[in-house]
C-alpha cells in the first residue's frame, strides 16, 4: 500500500496554495447555479464503490466481495467497473470523490441516520427540517427546490413554496378544469392553492398528458435536467436512490449493490443529457447515512457501518480527484475496530458546495445552517469558486 | 356551520340525516368504544407480530445465509416469504377497519379522533412495522384506550411491542447494568439509546415547552432500560415486552426535578407525573386544536379543552367533547385544511364511493399468494396521494399544517384521484340530483358551490372540482 494518511493533506495543502492565483472572473451575477443531491438510502458502501487498491487487509477482509476490473482511478483508488457514466464524467473533469467522509453519525441505525443525513443534525428527530432547505432559506431560493419523489423529502423541509415531480399514474384533467379552479381559488383569496393550480397548469413535465409517464430515476433525472437548465427553472432538485442495505449476496460486479449503484449512475447520465451544457453550472452530490463494513459477514453482504465516500459531478468541480484524509485499514485505523473511519466531516462538503452554488458565505452557512459546528471550508479545494 | 361535520368527521353521506343537534351528535359518538363496524376477519397483535417473526427469522437466519452467492435466487425466495408471512396483505386489511370506521360505523367522530391519536402515538416507516403490527397497535393500544384517561393510553402506548421497537428501546442498556458489565468482559459497547425517552417527552407528552434539559432526557432513559422485548433466538425480537432488571440502570434518577427509584415500576411513576404536567395538557389541547380548527391554535381556542382536562384528570371522551365543543364552536371563522386520508375519506362518505373493498373479498386472501389488485387497492391508493397512515417519515407522524401539503404534485393527486373515485361510485349516485341534495346537505353555500361545478357539464368533471374547491379542502 503506497497511500498514507499524510499524502493526501499535503495534495490538498498544494490545491489550496494555487487557489490564491485565481484569474480575475468577470461578475455574470446572471449566471444561474444548480444542486443537485441525490440521497443514497440503506447505506452505501464507499469501499465497494471506490475500492482501495493494493490493500491486503482490504482484500483478506472481504475476499468474496473483491471486485474484478476495477477501473483505475489514480495510484491507490479504483472506480466500481458499472459506473461507466461516472468515469466518463471523471475523465472530462466532470466527476470526484470524496472519501473516508460520513455525516457525524456513529450509531448504525438507518433510522437514525436517514434522518441525521437530511436534518444535518446531532440528535436523531430533534431537528425538524433539513440542511438543504435551511440552506436555500439562506440564499433566499423560495419557490426554486424540486423534489422528484412524493411526499416532500425532508431534506429540502425549510423553504416553502418547493416544487415535486413524481408523474400520476393517471391522467390530468383537461386544463379548463384547471383554469376553472385557478380562477376560484383566485377569487376566494386562496393565494397558496392558486399558486398551487398555476404551476401545475403551465408544468410542462406534464405535456406529454401525464399518462404513464415513468418513474424510474433515470427518466426522472433526465426531466429535471430540462428543468433545471431553465433560466427561470428550480435551483435544487433532490432524488432518492434506495436498496444499498445489502446484508446478503452483496456479491462482486454483478451483486445486489451493483444494482443501486447502476441506478445511482443511470441519474448522473440522465442529468447530464436534460442539462446539456449547463452541466458546467451545475453540481451533484450523493449523500448517504453510513458505510459498511469492511469484514464480510456469513451471508456476504456487509453490515452497517461508518465512513462511506461521496460522489461529485458537474462542471462547479475544480477538477476530477479522490479527495480524501484517508485514514488507513489496519484493525486500530478502523473505527471501533470494523469500520473505515471518517476523517472529513460530509457536512463540510455540503456547506461548501452550497457556499459555491448559492453564492453565500461559507461562514454564514456553517452558523446558521449547521448551528456553528466546527466545519471546514472546502470550496476551493473542491470546487470552482 | 355544516363545515362541521367534516371538519371533525366526514361529512353526511347520503344515508344520513341531518343532525337537528350537530353538537349533540358530534359529542354522543364519543363515550364507548363500540365494535368494529368491519365485518371481516380481524387479527390480533400478537398473531400479526408472528408473522413478523416469521419473516425477520427466515430472511436473516436462513435466506442470507443459504443464497450468499446468488442474488437472483435470494430475492425470488424472500419474494415467496414475504407472501407466506402475509407482508402485502395485513397492511390493506387494517386499512379497511381502519376506513370503515369513517365510512360505516355510527362513530365517525371517534374515527377522527382515532386517527388523531394514532398520529399522536406516531409509529413511523421502519422495519416492516408498517406490513405487520402498526395496523394492530393503532387498534388495541390506541383506539381501545379512547374511553380511558389520558395517562392509561401513554402507559400503554409506551410499553407496546411495535413502539418499543420504533424507538430502539431494546437498544437502550443503562452504562451500570449487570448486562454492561457482562458486554464490556466481551469485549461488547453498549450503553443508553435515548430515542424513546425523548420521544416520550417531547412527542408524547410534555413537549420542550415544558423545559425538560438533555439531562432529563438521559434520565428518563436510564428509566427505561430495560423494558425490551423478550429475546429468543427463535423470536428474534419479537417476543414480548417486559421488564428485564439486567438491562436496567441502577441507582436513583431524577427527571424534572423529582426523583425515582431504581426498577420495574420508575417508568410507570414518572408517566403519571409527565401526564398530570400542566405542558402536557396544553401541549394535547393545541394538537387537538391544530387537527381541528386552525394552523395556529389561540389561547382561547385551547381552554375549555385544557379545563376538561383538569376537572376529568385527562379522561379522554371528556377532552373529546370539549374539543369537538370548541372545533364547533370555531366553524363558522376558520377552515382547517384536510390531510389527503381525511380527505379521501370525506369524498367517499359524502359522495358514496366504495371505497374500501368488502370483508368477503378481503377473507379470500390465501397465505402464501400474492394479494390481487382489489385487496391491495387502498394501500396503494394512500402511497398514491402521498399520505399513508403507518408510514410517517418520523415518530412525530404526519403533519398537520397546511403547508406541508402544499405541493403541486399533492394536489395534482386529489384532482386525478377525485376522478377515479367516481368511477368507483355506483350509477344511482352518478347523477345532477344526487350532487344537488349532496350539497345542499353538506355546505353553507350551496347555490354558489353549485353555480360553480355546474360551468361544467360533465358529472365526473363537476365531482373533481366539488373536492378541490376551497370548501372542501379547507374544512
Amino acid at each position: 500500500m503506497k497511500i498514507s494518511r499524510r499524502n493526501f493533506l499535503k495534495g490538498s495543502a498544494t490545491t489550496l496554495f494555487l487557489a490564491g492565483f485565481n484569474f480575475p472572473v468577470l461578475a455574470n451575477t446572471t449566471k444561474k447555479k444548480n444542486l443537485v443531491i441525490i440521497m443514497l438510502r440503506g447505506g452505501m458502501d464507499g469501499l465497494c464503490a471506490v475500492p482501495i487498491i493494493g490493500d491486503k487487509n482490504f482484500e483478506k477482509r472481504r475476499k468474496d466481495l473483491i471486485l474484478d476490473e476495477t477501473i483505475k482511478l489514480n495510484s491507490d483508488f479504483a472506480l466500481h467497473p458499472k459506473l461507466k457514466n461516472f468515469y466518463n464524467l471523471w475523465q472530462n473533469n466532470l466527476g470526484a470523490i470524496v472519501h473516508a467522509t460520513n455525516i457525524p453519525y456513529t450509531k448504525r441505525s438507518h433510522f437514525d441516520g436517514q434522518n441525521l443525513m437530511e436534518t444535518g443534525g446531532h440528535i436523531p428527530y430533534a431537528i425538524k427540517t433539513g440542511w438543504l432547505g435551511r440552506g436555500m432559506k439562506l440564499g433566499e431560493l423560495k419557490g426554486d427546490g424540486l423534489a422528484l419523489s412524493l411526499p416532500m423529502p425532508l431534506l429540502l423541509r425549510g423553504i416553502p413554496s418547493n416544487d415535486n415531480f413524481y408523474p400520476s399514474k393517471k391522467r390530468l384533467p383537461r386544463t379548463e378544469l384547471l383554469q376553472l379552479l385557478k380562477s376560484v381559488y383566485a377569487d376566494k383569496s386562496e393565494h397558496d392553492l392558486a399558486n398551487m393550480m398555476e404551476i401545475i397548469a403551465n408544468r410542462s413535465m406534464m405535456s406529454s398528458g401525464g399518462t404513464s409517464m415513468s418513474r424510474k430515476n433515470s427518466s426522472l433525472a433526465y426531466k429535471a435536467g430540462l428543468e433545471l437548465k431553465k433560466i427561470n427553472g428550480p435551483r435544487v432538485a433532490v432524488f432518492e436512490v434506495d436498496g444499498f442495505d445489502t446484508h446478503a449476496a452483496q456479491g462482486g460486479v454483478n451483486g445486489s449493490h451493483s444494482d443501486s449503484l447502476i441506478e445511482m449512475d443511470s441519474i448522473f447520465k440522465s442529468l447530464e443529457k436534460g442539462l446539456g451544457p449547463e452541466i458546467e453550472n451545475t453540481l451533484v452530490l450523493t449523500l448517504t447515512e453510513f458505510g459498511r463494513t469492511i469484514e464480510q459477514n456469513g451471508g456476504r453482504g456487509t453490515e452497517h457501518g461508518y465512513g462511506s465516500a461521496i460522489f461529485m459531478a458537474g462542471g462547479l468541480l475544480k477538477k476530477s480527484q479522490v479527495y480524501s484524509d484517508w485514514p488507513g485499514l489496519k484493525r486500530k485505523e478502523l473505527f471501533e475496530g470494523r469500520d473505515l473511519n471518517s476523517t472529513i466531516d460530509a457536512r463540510s462538503v455540503y456547506a461548501s458546495a452550497m457556499s459555491t452554488v448559492f453564492d453565500i458565505d461559507f461562514k454564514r452557512i456553517q452558523k446558521e445552517v449547521f448551528w456553528g459546528d466546527d466545519l471546514q471550508n472546502l470550496s476551493d479545494k473542491l470546487f470552482k469558486v | 356551520m355544516k363545515n362541521f361535520y367534516r371538519k371533525v368527521a366526514f361529512g353526511l353521506g347520503p344515508k344520513d340525516k341531518i343532525p337537528s343537534d350537530p353538537l349533540e351528535w358530534a359529542t354522543s359518538q364519543l363515550n364507548e368504544i363500540p365494535e368494529f363496524s368491519w365485518k371481516g376477519k380481524i387479527l390480533p397483535e400478537k398473531e400479526l407480530r408472528n408473522y413478523y417473526r416469521d419473516y425477520v427469522y427466515g430472511d436473516r437466519k436462513v435466506l442470507r445465509k443459504k443464497f450468499k452467492n446468488d442474488k437472483d435466487g435470494y430475492k425470488r425466495e424472500k419474494n415467496k416469504l414475504r407472501h407466506v408471512t402475509g407482508q402485502k396483505f395485513w397492511w390493506n386489511l387494517e386499512l379497511c377497519i381502519r376506513h370503515s370506521e369513517a365510512l360505516k360505523s355510527e362513530t365517525p367522530v371517534l374515527a377522527k379522533l382515532w386517527y388523531f391519536w394514532g398520529n399522536h402515538f406516531a409509529i413511523s416507516e421502519k422495519d416492516f412495522l408498517a406490513q405487520y403490527t402498526t395496523g394492530a397497535y393503532q387498534r388495541e393500544v390506541i383506539r381501545a384506550n379512547m374511553n380511558q384517561t389520558f395517562e392509561k393510553m401513554v402507559q400503554e402506548a409506551t410499553v407496546a411491542w411495535t413502539m418499543i421497537h420504533h424507538l430502539d428501546n431494546n437498544d437502550n442498556v443503562g452504562p451500570k447494568s449487570q448486562e454492561a458489565q457482562w458486554a464490556k468482559e466481551k469485549g461488547r459497547k453498549v450503553g443508553v439509546n435515548e430515542n424513546h425517552a425523548r420521544e416520550l417527552l417531547e412527542l408524547h407528552t410534555v413537549s420542550p415547552e415544558c423545559g425538560y434539559t438533555q439531562e432529563d432526557v438521559i434520565q428518563m432513559a436510564y428509566v427505561m432500560s430495560g423494558w425490551r422485548p423478550n429475546w429468543g433466538k427463535k423470536r428474534l425480537e419479537t417476543g414480548d415486552v417486559h421488564f428485564n432488571g439486567e438491562y436496567h440502570q441502577p441507582g436513583t434518577k431524577r427527571i424534572l426535578g423529582k426523583k425515582y427509584k431504581s426498577g420495574r415500576k420508575s417508568l410507570s411513576a414518572v408517566i403519571t407525573d409527565l401526564v398530570n404536567h400542566p405542558s402536557c395538557r396544553e401541549f394535547i389541547a393545541m394538537k387537538l386544536c391544530r387537527y381541528f380548527i386552525t394552523d395556529n391554535p389561540t389561547k382561547e381556542m385551547m381552554e375549555p379543552i385544557i379545563k376538561a382536562w383538569e376537572k376529568s384528570d385527562g379522561f379522554l371522551p371528556d377532552v373529546h367533547k370539549a374539543a369537538v365543543e370548541v372545533a364547533f364552536n370555531y366553524s363558522k371563522k376558520y377552515n382547517k385544511f384536510q390531510n389527503p386520508e381525511n380527505w379521501l375519506l370525506i369524498m367517499s362518505k359524502m359522495s358514496d364511493v366504495e371505497l374500501v373493498p368488502t370483508p368477503k373479498l378481503m377473507d379470500l386472501y390465501t397465505l402464501g399468494l400474492k394479494p390481487t389488485h382489489e385487496q391491495r387497492s387502498l394501500e396503494y391508493l394512500l402511497r398514491e396521494l402521498g399520505h399513508h397512515p403507518y408510514l410517517a417519515k418520523q415518530p412525530n407522524g404526519w403533519s398537520d399544517v397546511s403547508d406541508d401539503w402544499m405541493s403541486p404534485e399533492l394536489l395534482i393527486r386529489r384532482l386525478v384521484y377525485a376522478k377515479e373515485a367516481y368511477y368507483k361510485k355506483n350509477r344511482k349516485s352518478q347523477t345532477n340530483e344526487f350532487y344537488e341534495e349532496m350539497v345542499e346537505k353538506n355546505y353553507d353555500n350551496p347555490s354558489e358551490i353549485l353555480k360553480t361545478i355546474n360551468q361544467q357539464g360533465d358529472l365526473s368533471n363537476k365531482h373533481v372540482i366539488l373536492f378541490n374547491l376551497p370548501e372542501t379542502l379547507k374544512s
